[in-house]
Formats: structure tokens, C-alpha cells, sequence
């Protein structure tokens, strides 16, 4: 039905007002200088203001969707929330509401459009100043509108709730007469009684089954006789359920004027508010019969009773049940009754309307009786036990359940069921004979060999036996083979090994052992070098000849000038050079030589540009991304390198 | 007195048991208490048997019978007839049948008196049918649906049909069968009664989910209580 236990906590104005700003501050951006450019600075304020505004344009729609608009609801709803509440304040309340909602929406957008023309930071803060409290002002004057509405929505979240279609028993009458005793012998609800007037305060709603079906029953507070403006909140709760609810009414009579009022009086009540008994089915119930007996009443109260009778609504005579709730007698016949008068008056308008044509076959029992030589075949026993039902004896000594069996030997799971227990046979004694099994037309005993346990068992000590033997002779023989067979799967796998290396060396270049060349002799340098036309010896260098041509000169410096004045090399001296290009000759005497060179460097770098070696020669970035280019302040458009 | 029971959780009371006015079959399970719900009401009057067909638990989908038989399908094995025959009462035959449909739960529904069958039951079958079981057979549907054993439930005292039965087919299926029909739902609006009911002419069980109203239905159409006169009124005011 109507959903009022789901409406949101209505907080105070002054709360709400607290919550949006805070949560304007906390979801917006909150830096900003007088140095950026003033589109910037007037969409940070515009964005302030708009967030704002569309915050409190969320609360309250969703305030305005949630409380139940009068107009829409059930005509009982919406006369009850109009008797506890007030239609008109309800509705101001809520109207307030919409409208604090439109001129919070319409501050906003002036003043976005007046942001648009401020030049500075100053004035954009000053501006959106305005804008917020403009708002919080508007929203504060709802402060009494808001706190009424929480108090209604907690009013409303404890309704009762009551489905205004469904089958339903009103109780009525005036305070203290025993509507709310009936009420807890009917249903489960457990109202409060207590012997004074106006204990029921408001409506409570109990259920019951009857006859297949679930039905309502509501409890109204009592009401006294007197003109319907005079009427307080309380009675005219009672009053909203009886006028808008089709319902079955129970009104109730203490006839024993145990309530403090006395039966014409009573009877008064029913008279004036009988037109909202029309079309309803109507009961009247005499109660606290324990007390005093309908037949004990003065002749002129039984009048008066009597008069109810000639209540004119909607042409159905009025049922007069006489009950006490002490002894809860005739309370079951009245409840019949009632229950019985509104589900035909349902039916009948349910049938009215067409509704049960499209379920006509579900109604339909074919009118059919099953014919006599057909008769229906119950056992004896059953008729017996049907008839005398109260048979305590045989109930005492019936016979023990399977399932109290299963529950004493172990419980489900464990306990194997008799299966054999009650056959019914000639003699009981075959119960548990073995029944002999039938396979193919064939007795599968027929085809058993008792002594096949025995046989069998033979024929194992005789397997056992036969495997010793064997096992003793051939000893070596199998180990020699054994070891045949070893080498060659150790060969195997040798090779499977080797195969695999080949493979992993194969597949993959870097991390390869690079393999070096032994390292020439001295000797054989020198060699090549004289071949070639160069001084050899000069290699040798330090190594050898040096140290022992010149130990003995070598106390003395420049001793290779005066080895050439002694002598030794008369002929001019070899003249410098002629300085040659270095870059083509690389220092080489020859161009051939040079080509040579560069052929065996080209050559050698080769296999090091195979070995994909990291050189001096390779470009090398210390840093692509340098910290200091990449962070810090930046200007306005600059964010490359500065 | 119709009474709610439920097989290890499964409301199709009608699937593991088979009841007759002579004897009810109950499947073999891994608890007693669906037998004993049985038991309780049963034993005192007619056998309450455990047993399986084929190794099934099915029994009530597998197999068929009245007062004066049981058919039971070409699965059944040899050790489960014996047991059958050696637990079920001396009048009632125990008959193999060697049908294609070996469900013949779900294609036979009788009473003592009528059976409606599906309509491709083999002859011979038919036949054995109204042997064993001393019936007249018709070949029918219910509400365009081949199942009769699925869709309607019959005693010697009314059946109840598919809810979608339309009320000139019901008025012909009660001719034939000669008892009162309705159509009505069961485990709170399953149109299989066949399997949400079992009923014979003084008990019936149904699914553990069937509702007050439908328990209603049950108990006035196969007369297991006076009917109330409110009971209609009941079904138009819940229903719509």
C-alpha cells in the first residue's frame, strides 16, 4: 500500500541550512587567486552558488515526493491525515516548501547572471556571499513548516497500516462498551483495555482467518453523541474509518450500562451517526450479556433497541447479536455473521462488475452426483473412527511410528528401514525368507557353486606358490638385462640432455659466452709487424729487448745521441716526417695499409655490433624526464620545457 | 481432512507416493517422515507400503492403480513386484505392463469405476487396463494436454482438473467419469495437481505450500468435509 514508514527525516532549517553549506564547501574547489584569469575566477564562484542551490533543490523535491499528497491518496488516508493533522497546514507546509524550493532556484540563477558581468575576484565573492545567503535566509524562514512536517512524518510512520480494499470488520460505539475486549478475543492484536472511557486513542488494525480468508479487524476509539463539529481528533479518527472504509460494521451496545452511559443514550448515538452505516452490512452487538441479560431490560430500553431495528440502510435488516467478552459467548456467531454479510456484499459487487467471468471455470463444479451402483469405498474402520472419535484408548496404544523408530535407532541417514515388517503373508514366519532372485526367466541360485569361496581360495595358494618358484631361478639374468637396458636409456638421455643445450644456445644471442681468441705472442706481433713494414722491435717495447739492450746504459740518460755521434749511424739524420693527414692515413705509413686497417676494424666490429655491446660511441641520455623540468610552478601555457 | 506433507523439501507430494482406497505406495527415501505422515493417517485401515520402481523413487509418476490392481511399467524389476505383491492386500493384482510410456502415472488417471488415458496408449495396454483394474478406459485430454495422470486427480467421489479447464470439457469429462470435477490449482497456484495431490474417498495429501484456499477446494470436491457455503465467496473475493 502506501509506503509512509519510508519518508526521510525532515531535519530542522537550521540544520539543513548547516548541511548544504558544508557540503557545498566540502564538494567544490576551494583554491583560488586574484592572478587567474577572470573566466576562471567567475566559473569557481558560479560553480559555488549552482552547487548550492541544486542541493537544496534535491531536499526538498525530495521531501515534496515522499510526504503522500492528500489528494492522491485513499479518500480514508486523506481524510485521516486531514482530521490528526490538518489538511490546510499540511498543505501550506508542504506548499512552503515548494515555494522556498522555486526561490532558492531562481537567486541562483540571478545571481550566476550578475557573476557574469563582475570583473574581479572580490566582487565574484562578494556576489556568491550574497547568492549563499540569500538562500540560508529563504531556507530558514520553513523553520516552523519543517519542524511540523518531521513531526508528521513521524505520526505517520506509526499508522497503522490499514489496506482500505480489503475485507475489513470496523468495531464501534461508545467508549467503554467492550470494543477493544472483542478486539483480543478475535485477533492476536492485543490492545490495550482498561475499565475507563477513551483508553483506544486511535485506530488498531488485527487479523484473523475466517473461512479460507484473511480479514481485517479495526478497532475505533468510542465516540459520543454529539454534533459532528464538536467532535475531537479522537472520535473523528473513528469517524474517517467508518465513513471511508467499506467495511462490515460491529456496533457495539453496553447493555448492562456498566460503561457510565446509559442506553438511550447509546441508542441516540446510533441514530445520529446511522448514515454512515448505508451500504454497509451492519451488526449490532449487545454486549456484556454476563451482566445483564437482554431479557432483564425495562420495557421502554427495550424499545429503544428494538428501534435500531428500523435503521433504513441500503434495504438489509440490522442483525442483533447479544455476546459478553468476560464469557466470549455468541462472540464467534457475531463474527460469523459479519464476515458472512460483507463477503457476499463483496461478491455480489465483484460479480456486478464482471470481474469473475474470466475465472467462471475455477467456480464451476460440474453438477454431477456419482451414480449408486458407484459407491464410494471407504473402509469400515474409518467410518468407525470417523463416528467415535474420541476413542482414548485405542489412541494410547497405537502403534509406534517409523519415524519414532528411526528417531530411537540413530536418526535419518542411519536408520534402514524394515522393509519386510508388515508383508502380509500366510504365515508369518516367511517374512524374512530369502526370496529367490529371477534373472532372465532363469534362478541365479541355480547357477551359484557353494564351494566357490573354497575353490577360489585354492587357486590363490596355488598362484602364490607358482610365483616363488619363478621368482628364485633367474636372478642375474634379470639384473644383467636390467643393466642393458640402463645404459642404453642412460645414452638416451645424455644425448636428450646435449640436444637440449644445443638448442637453448642456438635460440637465443644475448648472454652468450663470446668466445676469444688466444692472445697472440709477443714474437709473432713483432713478426707481423715487420712484414708489414714497421718496426717490430718497437712493440717488444719494455717487455724484453729493452731491459737488456740498454742495462748498461742506463744509468745515463741520452745515450742514443752519443751512440749515433760514435758512430754507429754516420749517414744524416732521418728527417721529420712529413706531417700527413692524419684522419685518412690514421697514422698508417701507407694508404693500402690504412684500408687494411679499416677493412679488419671494419671486420672485427662486426662481431662486437653483432654482440649488440653498449659503447662509448652510443648515444646515452643521462635522464629523458629531468625532476627539475617536470615539476614546480608553472605559467600560464608552459608546460614544456623551461 | 486434506493434510499438507512435503517429501525431503519437494512439495510433490504426488510424485513419490501413489494412494488408492486399498493400499498406498510411499517412495523409499532417506527419512520416514514423509512415510509417516502416512503411517499416521494410513496404517490403521489400509497397507502403507515403501517402495521403489525401477530403483526410482517416482513411484506415484511411475505407476497406477485402484482397489483392484497395480500397473506398474516394464522398468520394474522382479524383486520389486514380489515386494510389492507380498505387502499389498490379497485382492489386489499386480500386473507388469509392457508399455512405450513407461510414466504410466502421468498418462493413466482412475478411479475404482473410470480411467482416462493418454491418447497413444498402446491396445494391448488399454486392454490390460480394464482387466486389472476393472475400469472403463477413455482415451481423453485435459485442458489440451496429453497428461491426463499429471493434470487431474479422481476419486470415487469427484476429481479436480488443470485450472485452465474450460468449463464445456469439464462438464464432458464428468459425464464420462461420472463424478462432480472443478478445476483448481495446488502448492499455491501449480497447475499440476497430479503431482501436488494425492487423494483416495475418505483422506487426501497435498504440497507442503497449498494454500487455505486451494486446501478448501481439495476437501469439498473430493467431499473429505461438508462443504461450507462460503467457500465460493471466498474464491471470488481472494482471487480477483
Amino acid at each position: 500500500m502506501y509506503k509512509f514508514k519510508e519518508i526521510q527525516t525532515i531535519p530542522p532549517a537550521k540544520q539543513l541550512v548547516d548541511i548544504v553549506l558544508s557540503k557545498t564547501q566540502r564538494k567544490t574547489p576551494t583554491v583560488v587567486h586574484p592572478g587567474f584569469k577572470i573566466t576562471r575566477i567567475r566559473a569557481f564562484y558560479m560553480r559555488k552558488v549552482k552547487f548550492c542551490q541544486t542541493t537544496f533543490n534535491e531536499k526538498f523535491t525530495k521531501m515534496l515526493e515522499e510526504f503522500p499528497k492528500i489528494d492522491d491518496i485513499h479518500p480514508f488516508y486523506a481524510d485521516l491525515c486531514n482530521v490528526l493533522y490538518d489538511r490546510d497546514h499540511y498543505k501550506l507546509a508542504l506548499g512552503q516548501v515548494n515555494a522556498t524550493k522555486k526561490i532558492v532556484d531562481n537567486i541562483a540563477k540571478d545571481y550566476v547572471k550578475m557573476m557574469k558581468f563582475a570583473d574581479s575576484l572580490y566582487k565574484c565573492k562578494m556576489l556568491k556571499r550574497a547568492a549563499m545567503g540569500r538562500m540560508c535566509t529563504s531556507v530558514k524562514k520553513l523553520t516552523g513548516s519543517m519542524s511540523y512536517l518531521e513531526e508528521v512524518r513521524q505520526h505517520l510512520g506509526r499508522l497503522p497500516a490499514i489496506n482500505p480494499a480489503t475485507r475489513t470488520l470496523i468495531l464501534t460505539g461508545y467508549p467503554n462498551v467492550g470494543k477493544s475486549s472483542f478486539m483480543n478475543i478475535v485477533t492476536q492484536a492485543n490492545v490495550d483495555v482498561q475499565p475507563y472511557a477513551f483508553t483506544t486513542k486511535s485506530l488498531f488494525v488485527g487479523h484473523l482467518d475466517h473461512n479460507y480468508v484473511k480479514w481485517q479487524v479495526i478497532d475505533t476509539p468510542g465516540i459520543l453523541d454529539h454534533p459532528l463539529e464538536d467532535r475531537n481528533t479522537i472520535e473523528m479518527t473513528a469517524i474517517t474509518a467508518l465513513a471511508h472504509l467499506p467495511a462490515a460494521v460491529l456496533f457495539f451496545v453496553d447493555i448492562s450500562e456498566m460503561c457510565g452511559y446509559p442506553i438511550p443514550i447509546q441508542v441516540a448515538l446510533f441514530h445520529s451517526i446511522k448514515p454512515l452505516f448505508r451500504n454497509r452490512p451492519l451488526l449490532i452487538i449487545l454486549n456484556k450479556t454476563d451482566l445483564r441479560k437482554l431479557s432483564e431490560l425495562s420495557p421502554e430500553d427495550r424499545a429503544l433497541i428494538d428501534s435500531m431495528a428500523d435503521a433504513d440502510h441500503g434495504g438489509a435488516a440490522v442483525q442483533f447479536f447479544e455476546t459478553s467478552c468476560a464469557s466470549k459467548d455468541g462472540v464467534d456467531a457475531a463474527l460469523t455473521k459479519g464476515c458472512e454479510l460483507l463477503l457476499d456484499r463483496r461478491v455480489e459487487q465483484k460479480v456486478k462488475s464482471g470481474k469473475a467471468d474470466s475465472l467462471r471455470n475455477r467456480l464451476h463444479v460440474t453438477n454431477m452426483t456419482a451414480p449408486v451402483n458407484r459407491p464410494p469405498c471407504i473402509p469400515s474402520s474409518v467410518a468407525q473412527q470417523k463416528g467415535g472419535d474420541g476413542n482414548t484408548a485405542e489412541q494410547e496404544q497405537h502403534e509406534k511410528l517409523e519415524r519414532e523408530r528411526m528417531e530411537e535407532l540413530g536418526g535419518a541417514g542411519v536408520y534402514s528401514v524394515d522393509l519386510w515388517r508388515r508383508a502380509l503373508l500366510e504365515d508369518t514366519s516367511w517374512k524374512y525368507d530369502v526370496v529367490p532372485e529371477i534373472m532372465d526367466g532363469h534362478n541365479v541360485i541355480d547357477f551359484v557353486d557353494p564351494d566357490i569361496d573354497k575353490k577360489l581360495e585354492m587357486l590363490e595358494r596355488e598362484e602364490a606358490m607358482l610365483m616363488a618358484e619363478t621368482s628364485l631361478g633367474d636372478d642375474e639374468e634379470v639384473l644383467k638385462k636390467w643393466k642393458h637396458t640402463q645404459g642404453f636409456l642412460d645414452e638416451l638421455h645424455s644425448k636428450m640432455r646435449q640436444r637440449r643445450i644445443e638448442r637453448k644456445l642456438a635460440k637465443s644471442r644475448n648472454g652468450n659466452p663470446v668466445t676469444r681468441k688466444k692472445m697472440k705472442k709477443g714474437s709473432e706481433v713483432e713478426k707481423e709487424l715487420n712484414e708489414k713494414g714497421l718496426d717490430g722491435a718497437k712493440v717488444r717495447g719494455r717487455s724484453v729487448s729493452k731491459g737488456r739492450k740498454d742495462r748498461d746504459s742506463s744509468i745515463l740518460g741520452k745515450r742514443k745521441r752519443d751512440a749515433t755521434e760514435n758512430g754507429e749511424d754516420q749517414g744524416r739524420a732521418e728527417s721529420a716526417a712529413r706531417m700527413r693527414s692524419v684522419s685518412r692515413m690514421k697514422g698508417l705509413p701507407t694508404e693500402k695499409a690504412a684500408n687494411d686497417v679499416e677493412k679488419v676494424r671494419r671486420k672485427r666490429m662486426k662481431l662486437r655490433e653483432k654482440d649488440g655491446r653498449k659503447g662509448e660511441g652510443d648515444k646515452w641520455v643521462p635522464d629523458w624526464k629531468p625532476k627539475h623540468l617536470y615539476s614546480g610552478k608553472r605559467g600560464i601555457g608552459k608546460t614544456d620545457r623551461r | 481432512m486434506a493434510i499438507r506433507a512435503a517429501f525431503e523439501s519437494s512439495n510433490e507430494v504426488g510424485v513419490f507416493a501413489r494412494l488408492t482406497n486399498a493400499y498406498c505406495l510411499v517412495a523409499l527415501g532417506g527419512s520416514e517422515n514423509f512415510y509417516s505422515v502416512f503411517e499416521a493417517e494410513l496404517a490403521k485401515h489400509i497397507p502403507v507400503v515403501h517402495s521403489t520402481i525401477g530403483g526410482t523413487r517416482i513411484v506415484g509418476r511411475l505407476c497406477v492403480g485402484n482397489r483392484h490392481g497395480l500397473l506398474v511399467p516394464s522398468i520394474t524389476t522382479d524383486q520389486e513386484i514380489t515386494h510389492l505383491r507380498n505387502n499389498l492386500p490379497d485382492g489386489v493384482k499386480v500386473q507388469k505392463v509392457e508399455e512405450r510410456l513407461s510414466a504410466l502415472g502421468n498418462c493413466i488417471a482412475c478411479n475404482d469405476y473410470v480411467a482416462l488415458v493418454h491418447t497413444d496408449l498402446d491396445r494391448e495396454t488399454e486392454e490390460v487396463i480394464a482387466d486389472v483394474l476393472k475400469v472403463d478406459v477413455f482415451r481423453a485430454t485435459i485442458a489440451q494436454n496429453v497428461l491426463v495422470g499429471s493434470y487431474c486427480v479422481l476419486t470415487n467421489q469427484g476429481g479436480l482438473v488443470h485450472a485452465r479447464t474450460p468449463m464445456q470439457d469439464m462438464e464432458e469429462l464428468s459425464q464420462l467419469i461420472q463424478v462432480p470435477l472443478t478445476a483448481g490449482t495446488v502448492n499455491r497456484g501449480s497447475d499440476i495437481v497430479g503431482a501436488g495431490v494425492v487423494a483416495n474417498d475418505w483422506t487426501a495429501f497435498c504440497g507442503m505450500d497449498t494454500t487455505a484456499t486451494e486446501v478448501g477446494v481439495i476437501e469439498s470436491i473430493f467431499k473429505l468435509q461438508s462443504a461450507s457455503a462460503g467457500m465460493q465467496s471466498a474464491l471470488i473475493d481472494t482471487m480477483m
